[in-house]
């Protein structure tokens, strides 16, 4: 019963891998319930933050707010790089620690699929929960702005593409540091939320920390699909002409996927040769 | 007639770092597996047999193509090695890292139709197969539940059914009884020789001697990355030549061991700590002529013997025989 | 073999310290980042209020909070923050660890009780949480460029050393939740971001809608940060005065604790009698 590979099998396979990662997600009911009240948590906790430096304090501004669409379009990308990191990256070591990467391994299903899989969890998941927290923040701080809607989903979409090629890529990275790869993990994320700016404008950053964020696309990502949709008031884009940044995210986009597959099969190759697959 | 799995000089070195301090570090080099050749015939039951750090798994690993050799090569099933990797996977049956590789949260049957998935089954077929596989190992009663309320027996039984999920023509069991119980393990092997007369050839890897020994047509013996002997157990063990062994328990030294290795007529001699006694294994030209004389020397030495047994030839004493060691002793290099 | 003596018991709750201090000096990483994360996320809501309300941005804090050194207030919430954190993390989920490490049954086969070990768990986490928390309070000050020696700092301190025993005895209840339910890194994150939203850790409580609040005052954090805030930038205590707020906190010192550790225990207990530790 020697099968042959096709393209449906490869789609089956994928479909598969992420049914299965929807059962377990589902079998952890906590984890599962807990996911989507720490986001409103968390959410709520720094809209608070933010209201205490205005004049009005907590009470909710009617109308529509470049703020609202400055923080709520910003978390919404937060939220995808973070589900990206955790849920194709890091996940990588919970089936390294369970022993099921080795499972993998001894069949022959594509390694690609199996990656796939987990960014069709991400984004089912995560767009979810985009969408709900953006209204409980919205509620909170004011309307969001509504501009240019093809063109911001174009960006988000090659934004997403590029970000999901950084998922691979940490995987990649997992599959060498192993438990250090949590506390990178963090690392990368907190990065994230200062560097790439996503709950404030970029002006807010000293000179010198905003040209470091000028070396990372991820900041395009933001501030191209932020001005965007917030019509491009005066001072919008902040980091380049939007053509620029559109060119950029497009490369990011097609670029990344490329380098952090190609990244996870040489790591993979290399734990094959080292013997490090199965050791957790 | 090319043999199913045919190995040629295969080799895997590994580069291990040990910590010297706080921040030094030493990189050694660790030759897990030398130049091992060898082939298997299709429809054979072939063992490896050895001790822990032996190099069996290191072996295993690389003909499933979880590790690439450092040099050699080896055809599996008319497929390349290192080439044909996925072919290797999709014509293999596997079962490693005992009762690991499992989802936790799911249930047995469900873990049984994923992996069939992972085999490019239909999705009817890899239903059908797992209900039949459940059926075959008497697993139906836990089936339905959560992989993480089986005790360690069940998940091993489970982690045997995956192997068997995609029906392939080579299987690839290692230490497939470890921590099932006497009755479970008797089926376990009953239904490897089931699988064997529906024409499966079977690479079976152990440390208990007495698995090998009823299980296997043909045995590799396997010490320190190398192969030591191979043939059937008949072969192996009439390999010693004219030799003969006695085991004596008791409260033996090893100035009294000592003794004994030095008596004219001793080819070899190996101690191990057996049920909370010494076990001496000598093995001997003529038993009936140096029994008496293998006492004395004990009893000269003050040694205690509780039990004294002449014994038939066993695998463990052909290994004791080339090693001067027994398969209860650990070889990982330290 | 009568019952382990004070100084055997000592003696194991020192040697389980020693064993986590060698734990984490293999990540020293992982150590690093509990000073960076902390001035990280206290920086976000600075920038987008800077960025936001421009020169107004103290005067506004300060109508808000009662002080124009935000900086200090947000920094002092996310470094409390940071001890909760801990206490969670290490307290909470102790057992969860040594069932992870593969211990937890030999633990339990010896004769020293299991609050003697949590405790040293305890000395463990509060040490290394009061170095992170007032590293990263001193170089957040530091890089923003702010006093942060200002106020009754021993007031400050004293308020932090008596909200570490409630805090702790908090912690051994939800360690009792994650007994029972067994999900324990996603209940824990989702407790530790209900506590710190209803600790105000980036405002005063006083914004919070009333009910809401009331729930506040039940957690011994709420008392601990706002005393420390109190005691440095003069926001206000709770009752007026520091020492009626400063009795508050000792109440709740006498009595979480052992509340905690009854709930504990009983728990434990119950556990051992259906399913046993071994299968927690």
């Amino acid at each position: 019963m020697i099968s042959q590979t096709s393209i449906f099998t490869f789609i089956d396979t994928v479909l598969v891998m992420a049914r299965k990662e929807l059962t377990i997600m589902i079998r952890y009911p906590v984890e599962f319930v807990a996911s989507f009240i720490q986001v409103f948590i968390i959410v709520t906790v720094l809209t608070l933050a933010g209201m205490m430096f205005s004049p009005d304090g907590v009470r909710a501004s009617s109308g529509v707010s470049n703020t609202a669409g400055l923080v709520v379009y910003g978390f919404i990308l937060f939220l995808f790089i973070s589900d990206v990191l955790w849920t194709i990256g890091y996940n990588v070591r919970r089936d390294q620690k369970q022993g099921t990467l080795e499972q993998l391994y001894l069949s022959p299903a594509s390694k690609f699929a199996n990656l796939l899989s987990r960014v069709v969890v991400t984004l089912v998941w995560t767009g979810l929960l985009s969408i709900t927290s953006s209204w409980i923040m919205s509620s909170m701080i004011g309307g969001l702005p509504m501009n240019n809607v093809p063109l911001a989903i174009g960006i988000l979409l090659l934004g997403l593409c590029g970000t999901i090629g950084t998922g691979f890529a940490f995987a990649a990275i997992t599959l060498k540091i192993r438990e250090a790869a949590n506390t990178l993990a963090n690392l990368i994320q907190f990065a994230f939320m200062l560097l790439c700016a996503p709950f404030f404008p970029f002006s807010g950053l000293p000179d010198w920390i905003r040209n470091i964020s000028r070396l990372i696309p991820t900041s395009y990502t933001v501030d191209a699909f932020r001005s965007t949709l917030m019509g491009y008031p005066k001072g919008f884009p902040e980091l380049a002409p939007i053509e620029v940044e559109i060119a950029i995210v497009a490369a990011f986009g097609i670029l990344m996927p490329l380098i952090g597959y190609w990244m996870y099969r040489r790591q993979e190759n290399i734990a094959r040769t080292d013997g490090s697959l199965s050791e957790y | 007639m090319q043999g199913q799995v045919v190995i040629n000089n295969l080799s895997k070195t590994y580069r291990t770092k040990h910590r010297k301090g706080l921040f030094k570090s030493e990189e050694k080099l660790v030759e897990a597996l030398k130049g091992i050749s060898f082939e298997i015939q299709p429809g054979e039951i072939f063992g490896l047999l050895g001790p822990n750090g032996a190099g069996k798994t290191t072996l295993i690993k690389c003909l499933t193509t979880l590790l690439i050799p450092t040099s050699g090569e080896a055809i599996i099933n008319g497929y390349r090695l290192t080439k044909d990797d996925n072919a290797i996977r999709a014509s293999t049956g596997c079962m490693l890292m005992g009762e690991r590789g499992l989802y936790w949260k799911l249930t047995g049957r469900e873990n049984l139709v994923f992996f069939g998935a992972l085999y490019h089954l239909s999705s009817k077929d890899r239903v059908k197969r797992a209900e039949s596989i459940i059926e075959r190992l008497h697993l139906g009663d836990i089936a339905d539940r959560a992989v993480e309320s089986y005790s360690s027996g069940q998940r091993m039984k489970l982690a045997f059914a995956k192997a068997l999920i995609n029906d392939a023509p080579l299987l690839i069991l290692d230490e497939p009884t470890n921590t099932l119980d006497v009755p479970s393990a008797r089926e376990l092997r009953a239904i490897v020789r089931e699988l064997n007369d529906e024409g499966k050839t079977v690479i079976y890897t152990t440390h208990i001697m007495s698995e090998a020994e009823t299980l296997c047509n043909r045995v590799a013996i396997v010490d320190r990355g190398e192969v030591l002997a191979l043939g059937t157990v008949d072969e192996l063990k009439a390999s010693m030549g004219k030799e003969e062994v006695i085991r004596i328990e008791g409260v033996i030294s090893s100035k009294a061991a000592s003794a004994v290795e030095s008596l004219v007529g001793v080819k070899r001699s190996a101690s191990a700590a057996v049920n909370g006694h010494q076990q001496l294994t000598v093995v001997v030209e003529d038993q009936r002529a140096l029994l008496p004389r293998l006492i004395e020397s004990l009893t000269t030495h003050h040694a205690v013997i509780q039990k004294i047994t002449p014994e038939e030839m066993t695998l463990e004493d052909v290994f004791i025989a080339r090693t001067g060691r027994t398969l209860a002793e650990d070889t990982r290099v330290k | 073999m009568g019952k382990p003596t004070f100084s055997q018991n000592f003696s194991a709750a020192v040697a389980e310290t020693r064993l986590r201090l060698i734990n984490i000096s293999r990540y020293p990483g992982q150590l690093a980042m509990e000073i960076i994360i902390p001035i990280i996320f206290a920086s976000m809501p600075m920038l987008l209020g800077r960025a936001t309300a421009g020169d107004n941005a103290s005067a506004n804090f300060a109508a808000n909070t009662g002080t124009t050194n935000y900086v200090a207030f947000l920094l002092i919430g996310s470094n409390v923050f940071t001890l909760v954190s801990n206490a969670f993390w290490h307290i909470a989920n102790w057992l969860r660890f040594e069932q992870e490490t593969g211990t937890l049954e030999s633990i339990y086969l010896t004769p020293t009780p299991s609050i003697v070990i949590a405790s040293g768990v305890a000395i463990y986490s509060v040490g290394r949480g009061l170095i992170s928390a007032l590293l990263a309070y001193f170089i957040g000050c530091l890089i923003f460029q702010v006093n942060p020696i200002q106020g009754d700092v021993l007031l400050a301190l004293l308020f932090i050393f008596f909200g570490l025993l409630p805090l702790y005895g908090m912690a051994m209840l939800f360690g009792a939740l994650v007994l029972k339910v067994k999900e324990s890194n996603a209940l824990i994150q989702l407790m530790q971001w209900v506590v710190s939203f209803l600790m105000g850790i980036f405002y005063p409580v006083a914004v919070l809608p009333p009910l809401v609040r009331v729930v506040a005052y039940l957690f011994p954090p709420t008392w601990m940060v706002n005393g420390v805030r109190s005691s440095l930038l003069g926001v206000g205590f709770f009752f007026g005065q520091w020492y009626l707020d400063m009795a508050v906190l000792w109440a709740f010192m006498l009595a979480a604790p052992l509340f905690g550790y009854w709930v504990f225990t009983r728990v434990e207990s119950n556990v051992k009698r259906n399913e046993g530790m071994g299968e927690f």
